[in-house]
């Protein structure tokens, strides 16, 4: 996006859009690295999505999924859901009906559990795919 | 046992001057030592014995403390709960005082972890147990499973206790074939057959091809995947998850890198981008899969890695 190697429509996705931020990409990076990814995810999400609203809270005290860590694989799916309802509320609270999230774990607890337990009515993308969907495809090459 | 006193409070006690204490201690009439900040010590017997002289009550006395010996006479039978023995076990769970003994017990941590309360544990507790040296209790408990390593609660720690760190301890800590789930049959998969879901080379092969002809249909015309591509800058590894349930989301990357002009590759063995050990708690496995990945890099003559997660 810098360096202008792609190019992006920002009127595919109309909808009021958020950005999950996974605890390994912000919190954990940070103090594993001394660099949270928090502010890159919401570049890239708001280029593709002018309409754009964060949960609160966010980034550093952003609350997890609640499949980190291997939790989707574990065989305790009822504490997964029940973990899950404060981001279900962080999302159903700040109004937004597509939520970004930038990892395998995130995308499938927010689409395929949390949205259906909790009725939320979200589209849920990875960041990619959002990026994907949005990228212009130069004619000729 | 020691009663503690300053000559001061002493005096008033016994209705006396406080030269006159000052005498006693020095004649040695009344046997206490001088410790620190103008405070004397004597013998709690000593100190009963003058007050019987002087025919006062006692602030304190012998029934008020606990003796050692009286400590051991308590059995099982009389609590119902077995005596914790403290301070003579070194606790193998830590690494150093910040992963429990400086933790305050403020809870903090529980207040902010989305599954306290659940089967009666939270962070709180777990540190707690750790200091305590309940480690086979912990080790047993499938709590540190459902803990999702989200950092939330160490976001929140005043004492900036490694409760994270803690918890990934525990969980290396259990037999391997007692890590719950499939996560440990992935590790185990994966440095078999150099991906978690055990997916055969050549069927990868095939897929990745074939994706690259419909992709190519789609949206990317002239588009071919380009595996085990040598010189190429990007290295890119796949999360078995997907050619395996979900493969057109591999497509979504690739649209991206038509759309750049990147010059990327994916290895034909060892493609694998989801490092299990790091949650299972095997730091050996995770060392050997990404020693992979760095290999694949090395032969391909890539730049750079991208684990597209
Ligand atoms: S890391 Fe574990 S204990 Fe800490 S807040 Fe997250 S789920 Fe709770
Ligand atoms: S927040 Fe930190 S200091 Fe407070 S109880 Fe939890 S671990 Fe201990």
């Amino acid at each position: 996006m810098r360096e202008n190697r792609i190019t992006l429509d920002n009127t595919i996705h109309t909808k009021l859009a958020t950005y999950h931020d996974p605890c390994n990409y912000g919190r954990k990076s940070l103090k594993a690295f001394g660099h949270g990814y928090f502010e890159e995810g919401r570049i890239i999400t708001r280029a593709c999505c002018p309409s754009f609203v964060d949960m609160e809270p966010n980034r550093n005290g952003n609350y997890c999924c609640g499949a980190g860590g291997g939790a989707w694989a574990m065989p305790y799916a009822p504490e997964r859901v029940f973990y899950g309802r404060i981001k279900a509320r962080q999302i159903q609270e700040c109004g937004a009906k597509m939520v970004i999230a930038p990892c395998h774990n995130c995308r499938d607890q927010l689409k395929k559990s949390l949205n259906k337990e909790f009725d939320l009515g979200i589209e849920v993308k990875y960041l990619w795919e959002l990026v994907s969907d949005s990228v212009i495809i130069p004619t000729k090459k | 046992m020691m009663y503690e006193f300053k000559v001061a409070d002493l005096a008033e006690e016994f209705g006396v001057h406080r030269n006159t204490i000052r005498n006693w201690i020095n004649s040695r009439t009344l046997p206490a030592q001088e410790g620190p900040g103008k405070r004397y010590a004597m013998k709690v017997s000593d100190y009963v014995a003058l007050c019987d002289k002087f025919g006062i009550i006692p602030k304190v006395n012998m029934e008020m403390a606990v003796e050692i010996e009286e400590l051991k006479t308590i059995t099982t039978a009389q609590t119902g709960q077995p005596i914790l023995q403290l301070g003579e076990k070194t606790n193998t769970l830590f690494d150093d005082p910040s992963w429990g003994d400086v933790c305050l017990t403020c809870g903090t941590c529980a207040s902010a972890c989305p599954i306290a309360g659940v089967n009666g544990l939270d962070p709180r507790k777990i540190v707690r147990m750790a200091v305590l040296g309940l480690e086979e209790e912990l080790i047993e408990s499938s709590w540190p499973w459902k803990c999702t390593m989200c950092g939330k609660c160490e976001e929140a720690c005043p004492m900036n206790v490694e409760i994270v760190k803690l918890m990934r301890r525990l969980r290396s800590r259990r037999p391997r074939n007692l890590v719950p789930g499939p996560i440990h049959k992935g590790v185990a998969m994966c440095l078999e057959r150099g991906n978690n879901l055990g997916i055969p080379k050549d069927d990868f092969a095939f897929l990745l091809q074939d994706l690259g002809e419909e992709l190519a249909a789609e949206t990317c015309p002239g588009f071919t995947t380009p595996l085990e591509v040598r010189g190429s800058r990007l290295l890119i590894t796949v999360n078995s998850k997907e050619p395996f349930a979900e493969p057109d989301d591999m497509k979504w990357w690739w649209k991206i890198f038509y759309a750049a002009n990147e010059s990327w590759t994916v290895s034909a063995d060892n493609w694998e981008g989801v490092n299990w050990g790091l949650f299972s708690g095997d730091d050996e496995a995770m060392k050997t899969i990404v020693g992979r990945i760095v290999d694949n890099l090395e032969r391909l003559h890539c730049e750079a890695l991208l684990l597209p997660e």
